[in-house]
């Protein structure tokens, strides 16, 4: 074995590692066991870790970070609010607001995307959950099906820009960032990047003569709004809750879980044993406590516990990288050749822009974020980059590389709802993903979009590192 | 679904592991909404509601990789898999699940290698603020002397390490057989295949 090597590793070594990763993913290896399967070989032949340490890294993405413990319950909120009545009722009230606006019904979806997106922090789900019903609406009214997909396909990413969102929970956790500001500083781009799909639409509305729907007048409405509210009032319970000092973060989303279920089984009544195809007779009380064991329940948190297994298998695993490359000061490395080269804050941005989106196009958001943040984390302060609005950039670009391929889960996710094959959804996606280009480049380059909200409810970030 | 009657081992199985996976969810989320509850109406605090939380968490994740390997769920990337041709697929497969058992024994071994000195030389650890249950303190006399545990000792909920790994290579092992049987070509979740159908 050779001795400890902290700063010796080349920069060949490092390249090495992560074509293996790259390697392995292709062969068709899970992301998971390709990103831990290359770390525990480059600890064995360039260090001199030992197997057990890496299986304390392994448990200590449970035990020592605690901000994680929020996905499980953020997803299982958005299983609960995916059953089906709550998209349905947020999208009638979207076509009465907006509807009547040319290209009104495909509008109305970037705008039941957006509210959906304020409940769930899954940008597929988001996908699934309005996609599912308003592609076949907008074809009865004489969309195409190509049009409809885009639509969805984009503004369904808006699920992880606009708060509560798993990927910020993720970016939170990788570089001990406040959750609470980081789910703050979504709110405006996640608004900004609405409007902008919608402005897009607009205009091709105009040039393509699309449809639009009757105005349904205010009465509609105050309805929809009023059979929506139940659902919306989540966001508010979370950020209110977290900006309250309420509770914690990992506590709001546990709480928005629980809000959800009682909204699904006892209000919406879309599952359980009051819904309508469970009616059952008997003893009231009995049926209210018989919701915890329902079958509906059952599913709802099998569904959520086996997403967050697949996904805190891959965050897992792309600790133990991070692990492997901190223990060899690689960041630092990377660091030092970055100023050395003489990177400014402009030009730094494009590299990181760069790496996220091509590394988007083969990785799981959550993974890649967990091994990026703490690489491009300390130059972005050495160059005095703020890290709220360094999150939001990366969200931004998991975005992008969500809607396109290789692996965009959203594609997947839309080719499934809207009956196309996958080639198909990414044609129709592209017109979108521009927009969204364009958006990055916003973002990027105008910090105050992010930090604005943040810095006025929280007051300016300071930095710890 | 099979009848109760007739339904093989697996088939039990299946089902004991998916009402695992949906009982430490709610288990979770109850014991972190108590935990508020408690906060709030009774001025309260659980002090082993976050530990707790967070173990249910671990095994949660540690057992139920093993069922998504099983289902085989775990998410990759396909684009290369789907364009090759039958037998380079087969040899993509073969290579992808021997490298999956490779993590998954290498990682066995140093889950065990971790997890040991926690049952033996250090058995005396105990978790933080998880209470232990009366009925577990044969244990302190099988593995602490005879010194009464306090609280929760470490190798339990770390045991979670061993036997999730364990699993896990049980599982690849059964994942490599069907592959080299040819009843599967490969090992993650598909997404062509499920929406190929056109309208």
């Amino acid at each position: 074995m050779r001795p400890i090597t902290g700063g010796k590793i080349k920069p060949v070594e490092v390249l090495v590692l992560f074509a293996l990763v790259i390697i392995l993913l292709f062969v068709g290896v899970p992301i998971a066991i390709a990103l831990g399967l290359s770390s525990v070989l480059f600890l064995l032949v360039y260090s001199d870790g030992s197997l057990s340490s890496i299986a304390q890294t392994l448990f200590s993405a449970f035990h020592g970070h605690y901000t994680l413990l929020a996905i499980p319950f953020f997803i299982l909120a958005s299983t609960f609010m995916s059953t089906g009545g709550v998209a349905r009722r947020i999208i009638r009230f979207a076509i009465a607001t907006v509807g009547h606006v040319r290209g009104g019904l495909a509008i109305a979806s970037v705008l039941a995307c957006m509210m959906f997106a304020a409940l769930s922090g899954s940008s597929p789900a988001t996908v699934v959950a309005v996609g599912s019903i308003v592609i076949a609406g907008m074809r009865e009214v004489g969309y195409s099906r190509e049009f409809a997909a885009g639509v969805i396909c984009n503004a369904g990413t808006l699920g992880i820009l606009i708060p509560p969102s798993i990927v910020m929970v993720v970016y939170a956790a990788a570089t001990d960032v406040s959750v609470g500001r980081m789910f703050l500083a979504g709110v405006v781009p996640g608004l900004i990047a609405g409007l902008m799909l919608m402005a897009g639409i607009y205009i091709a509305a105009r040039w393509k003569n699309l449809p639009a729907q009757p105005w349904a007048g205010w009465g509609e409405i105050f309805a929809a709004g009023r059979d929506a509210i139940w659902g919306l009032l989540l966001i508010v319970i979370i950020l209110g809750g977290i900006y309250g000092g309420i509770f914690t973060p990992t506590e709001a989303a546990a709480v928005s879980s629980v809000y959800a279920f009682l909204i699904a089984n006892f209000v919406y009544r879309d599952m359980g044993p009051f819904s309508a195809e469970n009616r059952q007779t008997g003893n009231i009380l009995f049926r209210v406590v018989s919701t915890l064991w329902h079958p509906d329940t059952k599913k709802a948190l099998f569904e959520a516990g086996k997403l967050t297994i697949l996904l805190m298998f891959i965050i897992a695993n792309a600790l133990i990288l991070k692990h492997v490359l901190t223990e060899e000061r690689i960041p630092q490395m990377i660091t030092e050749i970055m100023l050395d080269v003489g990177f400014g804050p402009v030009l730094f941005l494009v590299v990181v822009n760069l790496i996220l989106l091509i590394g988007g196009q083969f990785m799981e958001p959550s993974g890649l974020l967990v091994i990026v943040a703490p690489l491009i984390f300390p130059i972005a302060i050495e160059l005095g980059i703020d890290p709220i609005h360094l999150g939001i950039i990366m969200v931004v670009n998991m975005e992008i590389g969500m809607i396109t391929p290789p692996v965009g889960l959203n594609l997947f996710v839309t080719a499934g709802v809207a009956h196309m094959s996958v080639l198909r959804v990414v044609k129709a996606a592209l017109p979108f993903v521009g927009i969204m280009f364009v958006f990055l480049i916003l973002v990027t380059y105008v910090p105050s979009i992010s930090t604005w909200l943040p810095t006025l409810l929280m007051g300016p970030e300071i930095i710890t590192n | 679904m099979a009848d109760g009657s007739n339904k093989t081992l697996g088939e039990h199985f299946n089902q004991a592991e998916e009402t695992l996976i949906a009982v430490s969810m709610g288990l979770m989320v109850l014991i972190t909404f108590a935990n508020v509850v408690a906060r709030y109406v009774f001025n309260d605090n659980l002090l082993w509601a976050l530990e707790t939380t967070v173990f249910l968490f671990a095994w949660l994740v540690l057992l139920g990789i093993s069922y998504c390997a099983k289902k085989s769920l775990h998410l990759g990337v396909d684009v290369a898999i789907n364009v090759a041709p039958a037998r380079v697929g087969k040899i993509m497969a073969c290579v992808s699940v021997g490298i999956c058992l490779a993590f998954s024994i290498l990682l066995l071994k140093g889950s065990w290698d971790y997890w040991y000195p926690f049952v033996t030389t250090r058995a005396f650890l105990e978790t933080d603020d998880v209470p232990i249950p009366e009925m577990l303190q044969f244990l302190s006399v099988w593995l602490n002397e005879g010194e009464k545990y306090e609280k929760l000792p470490r190798f339990i909920p770390y045991f979670a390490l061993p036997l999730g790994l364990a699993l896990l290579t049980f599982r690849y092992v059964q994942v490599a057989w069907r592959v080299f049987a040819g009843e599967t070509d490969r090992i993650i979740a598909s997404h062509e295949a499920d929406h190929r159908r056109e309208d």
